[in-house]
C-alpha cells in the first residue's frame, strides 16, 4: 500500500488514554480520554464548563503537556519533539479569532504562512505570490474590502472570518475550533458556521468544541460529550440532546444530594 | 489598621519637635524669595544638559531593558531563565539612584557622562518590569495561533509580541524619560551633572534666591514635558 492510501483510510485524530494535569493544582483535567476522529468528519466537542473539551482540542495542537497517553495526528504522534510534523496538517480556530488586533486583517492572515519561511526572510516581509493569496482567501470570504485594516477596527463576526482566512492559507487537512461563534451575533454565528460546513463538503475534517448544541445537531454529524475528563457520550449527533439531559440530570442530582 | 499602626511606631515621630518645626519651614521658604533671575541663563544651560542625560540614560537603559524583559516574560521563557533574568532586574531595582550615581561618579569623575550611565542603570529597574508586563499581557491565544501555524520563536516574537507591546511599550519609555529628567535632577547631589549640582551648591553656599530660580525653571521644563508626553502617550493608545 503506498503511503497516501493508507493514510486516507487512517483516522485523521486518535486519542489513546489521554492524560492531563492542571499545572497547580495537579487536578486532572482530561481523565483518560480515548476517542478517533475519522477523516473528514465534522465533529463537535460539548460538555459543561470545565468538563476539559477545550483541554482536548488544545492537547490535539500540542498546546497541552501530556501527563500520558498518545494523541496521532495523521499518524504522527503528538510530543515536544514532533511538533513540527505533527501540526503540520492542523490548523485552529480561537474564541475571539486570536488575531494581532494592531496588524492589517492581510497581514495577520499571511501569519499563518510563517512556518514556509525562514525567520530571516519574513523579517523583511512577505513576497507579493503570499499577498495574492491571502487577498484571494480574505476576498473568498467577504473581507477583501477590510484587507489594510487593523484588525482591531473589525467586528467579532469579521475577525473570526480573518482567522478562518489565516488558519486556510496553510492548507490544512484538519481545522480545530476552540469556542469559535462564543460571543458573536446571530449573523456572524450563521456566517462562521455556514463557512465550516463549505470546508467540510470540501473534504476537511473538522473539530469544534461549541456550547451550544442545536449549532451542534445543525452542522455536525458526530458528537463528543466530555464530563470530567472523560468521554460520556460519542455518536450521532442527533443524539446529542438526549445524551445532553441524561448528563444535566446526573449534575442536578449531585446538586441536590449536597 | 494594624500595619498602619506598626508603621507608626517605626516613625518616631517627637510632637515637640514638630511643633517648633513649622517656624523653620517658613523662615526657610520665605528666604527662597524673591528668585534672582540673574542666573537664568546658567540654569537653562543645566537644565539642557539634564534633558540630555535623561534623553542618553533613558535610550541606553531602554536598550538593555527589551532583552532583559524578554528573557524575564513568563510566556516567551523558561523558567530558569526567566528566575535569572528577575534576579537580575531585582537586583538593579534594589540600588538607590544616588547610590548608583556615587558609583559612576568614582568611575568616570564628576560631570554628566557620570549622571547618564547612572540614569541607564537605574532605568533598567523600572523599564524591565514595564516591558515585562507590557509582554505578558500579550493575547494568549494570539500567540498560540501563531505556535499551531508553525511559526519559529523569532517569528512569534516579530509577528505576534511586538506589533502588540509597541505602543505600551513607546508610553513608558516616554514616561520614564519623564521621570528621568528628575532622577537627573537629584543625581547632581553627588556630583553627576545636570541642575541638581548647581542646586545644591546654591542652597549649600546660602544663596536661596539662586536655588528657587533653578526650581522654577525646572518646574517649567518637567511641566511642559509632561504635558507634550501625555499627549503623545495618549496618541500611542488610540492606535
Amino acid at each position: 500500500m503506498s503511503e497516501i492510501d493508507r493514510d486516507s483510510l487512517s483516522p485523521a485524530i486518535v486519542c489513546h488514554q489521554v492524560v492531563s494535569q492542571a499545572k497547580i493544582t495537579n487536578r486532572p483535567v482530561l481523565d483518560g480520554i480515548n476517542c478517533e476522529i475519522k477523516r473528514g468528519e465534522f465533529v463537535a466537542i460539548l460538555g459543561l464548563n470545565g468538563a476539559g473539551k477545550s483541554s482536548l482540542l488544545r492537547s490535539m495542537a500540542g498546546l497541552l503537556p501530556l501527563k500520558s497517553g498518545q494523541i496521532l495526528v495523521n499518524n504522527v504522534s503528538v510530543t515536544p519533539d514532533t511538533l513540527k510534523q505533527a501540526r503540520q496538517p492542523l490548523a485552529m480556530l480561537f474564541q475571539g479569532g486570536g488575531l494581532i488586533p494592531q496588524l492589517s486583517a492581510l497581514d495577520n492572515v499571511l501569519c499563518g504562512r510563517l512556518s514556509a519561511f525562514s525567520g530571516w526572510q519574513t523579517l523583511q516581509g512577505f513576497p507579493q505570490r503570499e499577498r495574492r493569496m491571502g487577498l484571494e482567501l480574505l476576498d473568498r470570504l467577504g473581507m477583501a474590502e477590510f484587507a489594510n485594516q487593523p484588525t482591531r477596527q473589525l467586528s467579532g463576526g469579521q475577525q473570526q472570518r480573518v482567522a478562518i482566512a489565516r488558519a486556510l492559507i496553510k492548507s490544512p487537512q484538519i481545522l480545530l475550533a476552540d469556542e469559535p461563534v462564543t460571543g458573536l451575533d446571530i449573523l456572524a454565528i450563521q456566517q462562521v458556521m455556514q463557512i465550516l460546513a463549505d470546508l467540510h463538503r470540501s473534504g476537511m475534517t473538522i473539530v469544534t468544541v461549541l456550547h451550544d448544541l442545536g449549532l451542534a445537531t445543525t452542522y455536525a454529524q458526530t458528537g463528543i460529550i466530555v464530563d470530567q475528563g472523560r468521554v460520556a457520550y460519542h455518536g450521532p449527533s442527533q443524539n446529542l440532546g438526549q445524551e445532553f439531559d441524561q448528563l444535566c440530570d446526573k449534575v442536578d442530582h449531585q446538586l441536590i444530594k449536597y | 489598621m494594624g500595619i498602619y499602626s506598626w508603621a507608626w511606631t517605626g516613625l518616631q515621630i517627637d510632637f515637640k519637635s514638630l511643633q517648633n518645626s513649622g517656624g523653620y519651614i517658613a523662615d526657610f521658604i520665605s528666604r527662597l524669595f524673591p528668585p534672582d533671575l540673574s542666573i537664568l541663563d546658567v540654569a537653562w544651560i543645566k537644565l539642557l544638559e539634564t534633558i540630555q542625560m535623561s534623553l542618553w540614560g533613558t535610550t541606553i537603559g531602554a536598550v538593555i531593558s527589551l532583552p532583559i524583559s524578554i528573557l524575564s516574560a513568563s510566556n516567551l521563557a523558561p523558567w530558569w531563565v526567566r528566575w535569572f533574568a528577575n534576579f537580575v532586574q531585582n537586583v538593579v531595582r534594589s540600588i538607590p539612584s544616588i547610590i548608583l550615581g556615587l558609583i559612576f561618579v568614582a568611575a568616570t569623575g564628576l560631570g554628566a557622562p557620570a549622571g547618564t550611565l547612572a540614569l541607564g542603570i537605574y532605568t533598567i529597574g523600572y523599564l524591565g518590569k514595564f516591558y515585562q508586563t507590557a509582554i505578558e499581557s500579550v493575547d494568549l491565544y494570539s500567540l498560540e495561533a501563531l505556535q499551531v501555524s508553525g511559526a519559529s520563536w523569532f517569528q512569534i516574537a516579530q509577528y505576534g509580541v511586538m506589533p502588540q507591546i509597541m505602543p505600551s511599550l513607546w508610553g513608558y519609555t516616554l514616561y520614564m524619560f519623564e521621570y528621568n529628567i528628575r532622577a537627573a535632577s537629584v543625581l547632581g547631589v553627588v556630583g553627576a551633572g545636570g541642575i541638581g549640582f548647581e542646586l545644591v551648591n546654591y542652597i549649600r553656599g546660602f544663596e536661596y534666591n539662586k536655588a528657587t530660580t533653578m526650581m522654577l525653571v525646572l518646574l517649567v521644563v518637567v511641566t511642559a514635558i509632561d504635558i507634550i508626553s501625555s499627549q503623545l502617550r495618549r496618541r500611542l493608545e488610540q492606535q
